[in-house]
């Protein structure tokens, strides 16, 4: 080597040095806490990439979770401030961001991400530095399954619950009209596949049988091989663990090959508000869980819905409700308490939230041991071009449809 | 190893690596040349060793685990990139193998954490053979397809067999040293990194003297010449991508202990490879440090465009620009196109080779003072000196 | 052992999609028989072309069909300046890798601009013909899919024609074979190798279009794309268009077949195994492609 590739060779190395001791330096202190300070809740969304679009809705539930609550005069008398990071839909970042909120920034309050992908990674953060972590979505049983202690998830029901009405509703028929056969797709994301699988067990365990059970990759955008499976079996029910695009694009898929189960239920897209448009207004009978429901009467949601449409110009959907019942457990456990800061406090939160019952816009929300949510989801379905409340019994707006009509 | 595959080298090994070729004038540049090397080299180890007790949070902290693990990965990189010039966008998924490998071996074979960091490590250069044999049989255009085409088909495999691997519901490394806090734990993972990336420089600097690397610079810079010179360019090739991949795998794997969570979307990412080109390109291949320097840059780089654009995409605008200018204007890296403009006022270096013809010219107008004999052996020893003294511990 | 309605509907599924690769993959071929440059920004272009299709329907209201118009020649446009402003900069020792790295830094660039303009919300265009369709022996082929091989199929008809039967072909073809020879006659190579670009540019145009018509599409589905077509190109030997149609078709059949018993993911490796086998044991692939063994 030259004696001039030598130079530049170590004169980059001091430029690396140089630089390694000014990045050491950079980093400055959040604000402390104080009586007037306002209290800072830190939230990571994935706003960019995959999971861009249900984050937005997130974000905009906790957006209208702050303003309601600073309308009505704060937190323990202090104004809340949101402080919200894009995490890129990326498991690396969602971590970087929790704890940049935690260590850096010096927040009092953190609460979750979207995705059960991101959930569980942003969670061990918010457990090893000790911080109450209530989310709004993640709802798969592998959440539960990591001994997590702080964390509270702020739903009626895990994923592999939704289904649970739907379940009694089919094994309840009289044997000559309960199908025989059903036909699963999810797609390979943990909360999808939770749905769909939730129902399964159910039925296989009450004589349904499985006849086509498939899994596909988020990315999948061609949908005619799984469809024409479908098609071929001929089963009786079909069942889409689908987030939205998917479902959209599977029952496009199935109805280009002309297949006309008894009973659909779609995971999710069938409540989007775009989602009749995108099938081309042909839903009819087409059955989904829901945890949320504008319609609901609980005193918080008639305030919710109201103050959101007036903030955001449409209607809550759940994502933004889950986010705002995230709100409300943070913000019910703070007034009890009586605090909001990093350290002790953190372990009261906690503890009240084990032991106590929230009144939110979902519902009356309690927890076990693991921070899962003990209720179940109500299931909707297409009826006259709506889509309306069947199941349960008690909550019902119109009776479920069975067979569905052709689509 | 055989011996005289590159006969430029062959004069050289006459002469005495560390005699003074061109008088009195060059030996005073290169004491000082090793005192500036001494001093660098000692301000970058305490600058990298002095961070975790001036970083003011244990995010900072974080990020120089981070920035670290980057220097390690494209570094590694730099074994394949760097000395025979041929571009892998792959080695994202070898560190994604390397941390889902440490990762298996840990929960489903009981291992040790570090034991099981070496075996995956092992297991990972193992697998690099088939690999490399598939993908270094040919040259250019298809050693960067199959590079990618490993991304992809690592992804599909990773995602689907769940029964392994746990598909898309991730896979949790558990922790080596369970009862340390947050902070600590980034303590010890930050020194763990440094310790590798020093690792990773010893070797890349012992290659870089030796006479394989001399081989693999000469497949960088003609391959069929260096072949008809009797280097076995195969082998050669194939050694050093499995060097590099399981370096690679250790980086990948001590960040799978560091960080907790895998999801193969994640693990096995393209862009995570691109990155590292982009990291060694821009810090300078030819280089030590380069790669370091590149991620560095990069790393930060990466933060600043959260923090400034964080809820658009122009983060990958941004990535997708800066590569292309680093093509275009300068594939030999930016810092060391400004260092070579700072150290002498003249056209930034724009040969592939380490001795440009117009460098060779200045020598010899250098030794045209000094004893005119000697001049043809100086053109050479002044490129092969340092490299003639590990030849002959070989031979 | 599936039934024979299923395998049926398979087989059509299959041919419709190997058209899709066929014409893409085409695209790619000429790139790198006449640059030997692997074109990683092919399928990102892809995408692009089918956003403009999308957008010009939901928000302009126009058929999508009616967006080539527009696309095809902006796309060839594109193709020479990528070729004549950015590639031949390139240093003639190092182009291959460099060029990989320049069309890399376009796709993410592309990618990052689709992301930054249209979000990156999955879009789908809804047509009213969308789930329409036709039978025949019991099986079912969606009219859309049929329009998208149609488009796919007259594309590469139009494409052999001009390489085979007019004066401009004649002189693509010569670069391709022996460039220093085509100087030689008088074949302004610089020129027809813009053209040549351009050309393959303009497929991804149609491309896209056919691909918005029946699949949803979101800013990073390129890297979905781009892995099969890059193994399609290698297992059809590196340069020949017949070869890598050929490849597109059989593999784009096995795809669809092997998911009756595979399932959607195990199905795609097919592409990644067909490329590692073709490496290991035929470097020059399996469909010809003479210019395949020294790259």
């Amino acid at each position: 080597m030259t004696t001039r590739m030598k130079r530049i060779q170590w004169m980059t190395a001091l430029g690396a040095s140089l630089t390694l001791a000014l990045t050491a330096c950079g980093g400055d202190d959040g604000g402390s806490a104080g009586a007037d300070d306002p209290i800072v809740v830190g939230v990571s969304l994935p706003l960019t990439g995959d999971f861009s679009e249900p984050g937005k809705g997130v974000q905009r539930g906790y957006e209208a979770w702050a303003k309601i609550t600073n309308d009505k005069g704060g937190l323990l008398g202090r104004k809340v401030e949101l402080k919200i990071l894009d995490d890129q839909s990326n498991a690396d970042r969602v971590v970087a961001d929790y704890e940049q909120l935690i260590g850096k920034d010096n927040v009092d309050l953190v609460v979750g991400p979207f995705s059960t992908r991101l959930v569980v990674p942003a969670a061990r953060v918010a457990e090893e530095y000790g911080m109450l972590f209530v989310e709004p979505a993640g709802a798969a049983k592998e959440v539960f399954e990591q001994g997590f202690k702080n964390l509270f998830y702020a739903a009626p029901a895990v994923a592999n619950d939704h289904y649970n009405h739907l379940a009694e509703y089919v094994l309840a028929l009289p044997s000559d009209q309960r199908p025989k056969t059903a036909a699963y797709a999810a797609m390979d994301d943990p909360f999808a596949q939770g749905t769909a699988y939730g129902l399964k067990e159910k039925l296989e365990a009450g004589g349904v049988r499985t006849v086509v059970d498939e899994v596909y990759p988020p990315n999948t955008t061609d949908f005619g091989s799984i469809a024409a499976k479908i098609a071929a079996s001929k089963a009786d029910m079909v069942v889409g663990g689908s987030q939205y695009q998917d479902g959209v694009n599977l029952i496009v898929a199935l109805q280009q090959l002309k297949y006309q189960p008894k009973l659909a239920a779609f995971s999710t897209a069938p409540t989007n508000p775009e989602f009749a448009a995108a099938i081309g207004n042909k839903t009819e009978g087409i059955l989904s869980p829901t945890g949320y429901t504008q319609d609901a009467k609980y005193p918080s949601n008639t305030e919710f819905v109201e103050k959101y449409a007036a903030q955001f110009g449409s209607p809550p959907e759940e994502d933004e409700a889950n986010a705002y019942t995230t709100g409300q457990v943070v913000a019910a456990a703070v007034t009890a308490v009586g605090c909001a800061e990093q350290g002790e406090c953190q372990k009261k939160l906690v503890e009240w939230v084990r032991t106590n019952t929230v009144e939110t816009v979902v519902g009356p929300l309690s927890w076990d041991e693991t921070g899962k949510p003990k209720g179940a989801h109500m299931i909707q379905q297409w009826v006259g071009g709506k889509i309306q409340i069947v199941l349960p019994a008690a909550a019902k707006e119109t009776d479920l449809v069975y067979p569905k009509p052709a689509w | 190893m055989p011996s005289a595959s590159e006969p430029t080298t062959a004069p050289a090994t006459t002469s005495p690596a560390t005699a003074p070729p061109t008088g009195a004038g060059t030996t005073r540049r290169r004491t000082a040349d090793r005192v500036v090397q001494v001093v660098a080299v000692v301000l970058l180890a305490a600058a990298v060793l002095a961070f975790p007790s001036l970083a003011p949070n244990p995010y900072i902290l974080s990020a120089g685990v981070v920035v670290l693990n980057y220097a390690v990965l494209s570094t590694s990189w730099s074994f394949v990139g760097g000395f025979t010039g041929y571009i892998s966008l792959g080695h994202g998924a070898l560190a994604g193998l390397g941390g889902y490998g440490t990762a298996l071996l840990v929960t489903k074979a009981g291992l040790p954490s570090f034991v099981a960091l070496a075996v995956a490590a092992l297991l990972v250069a193992a697998l690099a053979v088939p690999i490399g044999f598939a993908a270094l049989r040919v040259r250019g255009a298809s050693f960067v397809i199959v590079s990618i085409a490993l991304v992809l088909i690592l992804l599909l495999v990773f995602q689907s067999w769940a029964s392994l691997t746990g598909g898309s519901r991730g896979l949790v490394v558990p922790r080596p040293f369970p009862d340390l806090l947050r902070p600590e734990h980034h303590r010890v993972f930050y020194y763990l990194f440094a310790g590798l990336l020093a690792l990773a420089l010893l070797a890349w600097w012992m290659i870089d003297r030796s006479r394989f690397g001399l081989g693999l610079k000469a497949i960088r810079e003609d391959e069929d010449k260096a072949e008809a010179l009797g280097t076995p360019t195969f082998a050669y090739k194939l050694v050093v991508f499995v060097v590099s991949a399981a370096f690679t795998a250790l980086g990948g794997g001590l960040y799978a202990l560091w960080f907790g969570d895998l999801d193969p979307v994640f693990q096995f990412s393209i862009l995570t490879g691109s990155y590292l080109v982009l990291m060694a390109l821009l810090g300078g291949v030819r280089n030590l440090f380069g790669p370091l320097v590149g991620a560095l840059v990069v790393g930060i780089g990466l933060e600043y465009f959260k923090v400034e654009f964080g809820d658009t995409q122009l983060h990958l605008v941004a990535t997708g620009l800066l590569l292309a200018l680093v093509v275009l204007f300068m594939p030999d890296g930016v810092l060391p196109a400004i260092g070579s403009l700072l150290g002498r006022m003249r056209p930034a270096q724009n040969s592939i080779r380490e001795v440009t013809a117009a460098e060779l010219r200045d020598q010899r107008v250098a030794a045209a003072g000094a004893p005119a004999a000697r001049e043809p052996v100086d053109a050479v020893a002044s490129t092969a000196g340092e490299r003639a003294q590990s030849t002959e511990e070989r031979a | 052992m599936p039934s024979g309605a299923l395998l049926l509907q398979s087989i059509i599924l299959g041919l419709l999609l190997g058209g899709l690769y066929a014409l893409l993959a085409a695209g790619l071929t000429l790139y790198f028989g006449i640059m030997r440059v692997v074109m990683i920004a092919h399928s990102a272009f892809l995408i692009l072309a089918a956003y403009l299709a999308w957008w010009s329907h939901s928000r302009l209201g126009v058929d999508p069909l009616l967006s080539m118009i527009v696309t095809v020649p902006l796309f060839f446009a594109c193709g020479v300046l990528l070729q004549r402003v950015l590639l031949a900069r390139l240093r003639a020792v190092t182009l291959t890798m460099m060029s990989v790295l320049l069309t890399f830094a376009i796709a993410v660039l592309i990618e990052g601009l689709l992301g930054y303009v249209f979000t990156g919300t999955q879009r789908r265009i809804q047509l009213g013909y969308g789930s329409a369709s036709f039978g025949i022996f019991g099986a079912r082929v969606a009219v859309v899919k049929l329009i998208a091989f149609g488009l796919a199929a007259v594309a590469l008809l139009t494409l052999y024609l001009l390489m085979k039967k007019t004066t401009f072909g004649w002189a693509l073809r010569a670069t391709i074979q022996h460039r220093d020879a085509a100087r030689l006659v008088g074949i302004e190579t610089e020129r027809v190798a813009g053209y040549g670009f351009g050309l393959g540019l303009a497929t991804a145009a149609v491309g896209g279009t056919a691909l918005a018509l029946d699949t949803t599409i979101y800013p990073s589905l390129h890297w979905h794309w781009i892995g099969p077509l890059m193994a399609i190109i290698v297992v059809g030997g590196l340069g020949s268009v017949p070869g890598s149609a050929m490849a597109a078709m059989v593999l784009g059949m096995l795809q669809s077949l092997l998911q009756i018993p595979l399932g959607t993911t195990w199905a795609q490796t097919i592409f990644y195994l067909a490329l590692f086998a073709t490496l290991a044991f035929r470097p020059q692939g399996f469909f010809g492609g003479r210019l395949a063994q020294r790259f």
